[in-house]
């Protein structure tokens, strides 16, 4: 495992070495200019100059790209140009956001998951099956876009009980029952793609439990079929979903981009998104590393756990 | 490198052209269902000269956001124009997306992963790269792009291609290492087939299988990404409509009136579920 | 009269914040009429007397617009750390992107202000803007669509504000380095081609007026005769254009301008449909705010584009001086012209900014305005402010600044 692990670890790391490289170089390619920005069309031409030299950028791109990284070694994420504030700040609180949200949407994605599944699996209706069949597909096809402005006609617009954007004004511990009412509709559209995938998955996987021996052994003892759902197959199918969900949590911080700009939720795809409309250059290196750096570490851990599940794999990589 | 052995692929025993087994699929159940759906949505696209009450761009003088009803069904917008026509043309966009963006992409994507598998050297280079463009979420990529090409419709063709690449691209070189293996082909290989003729005779026609499946799934996320694109401010150039676009201009006056919308939300729904069946049918097929 | 953190304002402290001011490395607006400023004299603690090479005839408008600075605290204020002023309410706090927090100053020089304190959210969407107001979690907004705006003021359960005083106006810029824009006729045509009522009840819905002049009506420079000069007329467009083309199909021309405002997109939209009519093709090319920026100030536009200007609310002659997009010496549009750059300087250099002298010499600046139409004005634009009708005593200033000194907030 050590080996296998000396082995992946260091182009892991190249990987993000060279995306620091990638994000430092793109930004600065794209065309539009932070000090025009910042400055504003009325400045004067030696107004642009102060501030380029105030923020470093009239030298040389190499020596700004050395000491962005070492400042990000020594744990210093920088200043945002035009948001204002230290970077790490803006990040805490855009990854509370964003965490507090897809956290809502794992957990409305289990819970939707497990009761689906189950009431199929234990019901055995082939009409549940079918509907079930049909809800999935729905819920995977329709792009988070369409359900969250449906979801927003819906309950913002024709019945207005819900609100239709925004975090809860008070935050998120003082007030839970305001929160979760904020909550509610874009933890529900970021899940579903995930609800249905989890439905699917488990119920398969409850599925191929049953036709196990074991299951013929507890139903001749005359054990109903809900009791050997509940307690036997449930936790054998337990190991595999929980690895499943592990990659989908991937694809839920993906999500979470568009998510939060159809309900005004000021999370870390907000701030990517005003970052790069207004060339921060700071601001977006660090949160493009950051995905980055995530992905890769995500890739290296699921490829972890195969080594670990699949013994091939491990000696694959020795040979 | 050490995902090759996790891959296990069917059908790889003898070449086979996956068209024959595949086709039937489409003619019941879901895949039918699905090749309805698109099929709908194409033809209203194709035939919105035709069907379309109004020019897509023409300012109808005093028609300023109407609701639905009498001379505009699904009303008209900020500048005056007829909602019906410009989502009956804004289907047209998303056929370019999906019918020209996302062939090439799988081209590109097939042909790299092709020579990937054939080299080792370009296998590490193009993982690594495959890696890159993943680990950026598909919309970040687009803002970026899109910030350095310009918006309009070329820019979110060339986002969807560059999305699809590292798909197909992976897909492909995972069935030629495994099509490579295989008896048959080794034995061509002693009576000195070169490596293009292996590539071409054995690894495409094996490869074409998943690819199939995997294009009719690419072309629901291409629906998708360009209308996010659109719902981001980063597509089509106005004013051609799209209908991510038709989206977006809508849901600004969605309190005015929720139907300003609707039309082009019920069109992406279609077409991405309409590609999703077919996929989905594809894939059933493939696994009997 | 103190500071925020109590040391005593004196005359040392205007003639440090008008040298602040004049830096070209710190100030944006007026730093030409604080850079015009040759002696302060500070001898008494309560008096300030200014002196100048020659008569400025903004001079009021710079006094008007500066904040007073405070040296002691200048490097905390460029870091954004703190801010130490004489206003009505004192910097409390500031969560980067989300809020800041202000607290009364209850020995302000004005009174004690009415409000215990200001909390500014900073949203980004402009519809949660309008529902959170609507909900009772914010008093006041700005920057809600137009359309929510006139839904609001619509509903009569909430206030909505013209900030009258502190206009904008929206208009087309021409880059005369554009060979087909080059020749006058063109854009002439392209004034009366467009359809301003249509871009201001629209696009603003009604939240201002068609211009030809940019000047707002309250000013000595406005003039109604000169505001229809250009009216609608497309058959004399189409004329012009003939005129000017001989007959030739010229290639299209394109239009640019900022995408994130959905105000200047649907102005674009209506410009190319009126320029169509006219006989003339545009095309559209949207830009992200920052590229926008960056083309405008470096003159980089390739024909046609739209956006906002502001300065007209001022002394006239501040727009020639001040403002880029008429800047005589060097301006978007590559407009020289000797006249002008004389007639913009005259009009600085007198010293009573609304007598006679002065308007003869904004009636030049007007004429070079129409003359040469580098940029074609479409409509005065108003900011607005809507607020529940529990606030009391809102004011602006030109600059579009909210001012809470006197406002309050009724029960219920």
């Amino acid at each position: 495992m050590t080996r296998y692990l000396l082995r992946r670890v260091p182009s892991a790391l190249l990987v993000v070495a060279v995306a620091s490289v990638l994000v430092f170089a793109v930004i600065r390619v794209v065309p539009g200019d932070p000090v025009a920005t910042l400055a504003g069309p009325d400045a004067s031409p030696e107004a642009r100059a102060a501030i380029r030299h105030d923020l470093g950028l009239d030298r040389p791109v190499t020596t700004q790209y050395v000491a962005w990284v070492g400042r990000l070694l020594h744990g210093d994420l920088g200043t945002s140009y035009l948001i204002g504030g230290d970077i790490g700040t803006l990040v805490r609180h855009g990854l509370t956001n964003t965490i507090v949200l897809t956290a809502a949407a794992l957990l409305i994605a289990v819970l939707l998951g497990l009761v689906l599944s189950l009431v199929t699996v234990i019901a055995d209706k082939r009409w549940l099956d079918g509907l079930l069949a049909a809800g999935n597909t729905l819920a995977v096809a329709l792009p988070t876009f369409v359900t969250g402005l449906l979801l927003v006609l819906v309950f913002a617009i024709l019945l207005p009980v819900l609100p239709a954007g925004g975090v809860p004004p008070d935050g998120f511990v003082a007030r839970p029952d305001i929160a979760v009412q904020y909550l509610l509709l874009p933890a529900l559209c970021l899940s579903l793609p995930t609800a249905a995938a989890l439905t699917r998955f488990l119920t398969d996987a409850l599925q191929t439990q049953l036709r196990e021996p074991y299951v013929l052994t507890a139903t001749a003892l005359g054990i109903s079929r809900r009791r050997i759902v509940l307690t036997q197959a449930l936790r054998n199918a337990l190991p595999s979903t929980v690895t499943m969900l592990g990659i989908q949590v991937g694809v839920l911080l993906g999500g979470a981009v568009l998510v939060e700009a159809i309900f005004a939720w000021p999370g870390l795809g907000r701030l990517i998104e005003q970052g790069i409309s207004s060339r921060d250059y700071p601001v977006v290196q660090v949160l493009l590393l950051l995905s980055v750096a995530v992905f890769v570490v995500t890739q290296l851990l699921s490829d972890v756990v195969h080594a670990w599940l699949d013994p091939r794999v491990r000696l694959g990589g020795e040979s | 490198m050490t995902e090759t052995l996790v891959v296990r692929e069917r059908g790889a025993t003898a070449p086979s052209t996956g068209r024959h087994r595949l086709l039937p699929a489409l003619l019941h159940g879901r895949g039918l269902l699905g090749l309805v759906l698109v099929a709908t949505v194409v033809l209203l696209g194709v035939l919105a000269p035709l069907l379309a009450p109004y020019p897509p761009n023409q300012q109808i003088a005093g028609a300023n956001l109407l609701g639905p009803g009498g001379a505009h069904l699904l009303g008209t917008d900020e500048v005056n124009r007829d909602l019906l026509s410009r989502t009956l043309y804004g289907i047209r966009v998303d056929l370019v997306v999906v019918f020209v963006a996302v062939p090439l992409g799988a081209v590109l994507g097939g042909l790299v992963g092709l020579v990937a598998s054939a080299w080792s050297w370009a296998d590490v280079l193009t993982q690594r790269a495959f890696d890159l463009v993943l680990a950026f979420p598909a919309l970040i990529l687009a803002i970026a792009l899109t910030a350095c090409l310009g918006a309009g419709l070329t820019t979110v063709a060339v986002v969807i291609m560059v999305a699809e690449v590292p798909v197909f691209g992976r897909m492909v070189r995972s069935s030629a290492l495994v099509v490579r293996e295989m008896p048959y082909v080794e034995s061509s290989r002693v009576v000195g087939a070169s490596t293009w003729w292996v590539l071409r005779r054995h690894v495409l026609p094996n490869s074409l299988e998943p690819v199939i499946v995997q294009l009719a799934l690419s072309m629901s996320v291409a629906v998708f990404l360009e209308g996010a694109m659109s719902f981001l401010g980063i597509g089509v150039r106005p004013p051609s409509p799209s209908l991510g676009s038709l989206i977006k201009d809508g849901v600004r006056n969605i309190y005015e009136s929720p139907t300003f919308a609707l039309g082009p939300l019920v069109l992406v729904a279609a077409l991405v579920l309409g590609f999703l069946l077919v996929a989905q049918a594809l894939s059933k097929a493939r696994a009997q | 009269m103190r500071f925020h953190s109590g040391r005593p304002f004196t005359s040392k402290d205007v003639a440090f914040s008008i040298e602040t001011w004049a830096d070209p490395a710190w100030a944006v607006q007026f730093q030409r009429t604080a850079a015009a400023v040759t002696s302060v004299d500070t001898s008494r603690p309560d008096q300030v007397t200014l002196g100048f090479d020659h008569p400025v005839s903004n001079i009021f408008d710079l006094l008007d617009a500066m904040p007073i600075i405070d040296e002691d605290s200048i490097a905390d204020l460029k870091a954004g750390k703190s801010y130490v002023g004489t206003g009505p309410f004192e910097f409390e706090s500031w969560t980067p992107n989300t809020e800041i927090e202000f607290k009364r100053n209850p020995d302000y020089w004005g009174g004690k202000p009415h409000l215990a304190g200001v909390d500014t959210k900073i949203v980004t969407d402009p519809q949660s803007l309008v529902s959170q107001l609507r909900s009772g979690q914010l008093d006041a907004i700005t920057g809600g669509s137009n359309r929510d705006l006139e839904a609001l003021r619509a509903s009569r359960q909430f206030d909505v504000e013209e900030l009258k005083g502190a206009e904008q106006q929206v208009y087309v810029g021409a880059n005369l380095q554009n060979p087909q824009l080059q020749d006058v006729r063109l854009r002439q045509a392209i004034a009366y081609a467009v359809d301003r009522p249509r871009v201001t009840n629209d696009v603003y819905r009604g939240a201002g007026y068609p211009i030809n002049v940019p000047w707002p009506k309250y000013s000595p420079a406005y003039d109604e005769r000169l505001n229809h000069r250009y009216d609608r007329d497309v058959a004399k467009a189409r004329a012009l254009v003939k005129e000017a083309t001989q007959g030739s199909k010229g290639a299209t021309i394109p239009l640019e301008y900022d995408a994130s405002n959905s105000d200047t997109e649907a102005t674009a939209q209506i410009v190319q449909a009126n320029l169509k009519e006219a006989g003339i093709q545009v095309g559209l090319e949207p830009l992200d705010h920052s590229q926008f920026i960056k083309k405008l100030i470096g003159a980089k536009f390739k024909g046609l584009w739209v956006a906002i200007h502001s300065y007209a609310q001022w002394t006239p002659s501040t727009l020639a001086v001040s403002a880029y997009p008429f800047n005589a010496e060097h301006n978007a549009s590559h407009f020289t012209d000797k006249g002008y750059l004389e007639h913009s300087n005259a009009a600085w250099q007198v010293t009573d900014g609304t007598g006679p002298e002065a308007v003869s010499s904004y009636r030049d600046i007007s004429d070079d305005f129409l003359d040469n139409l580098f940029l074609i004005e479409l409509s005065v634009i108003y900011t607005q402010v809507a607020h529940s009708p529990r606030l009391h005593g809102l004011s602006w200033s030109k600059r579009q600044e909210i001012d809470l000194d006197d406002a309050y907030l009724s029960k219920g």
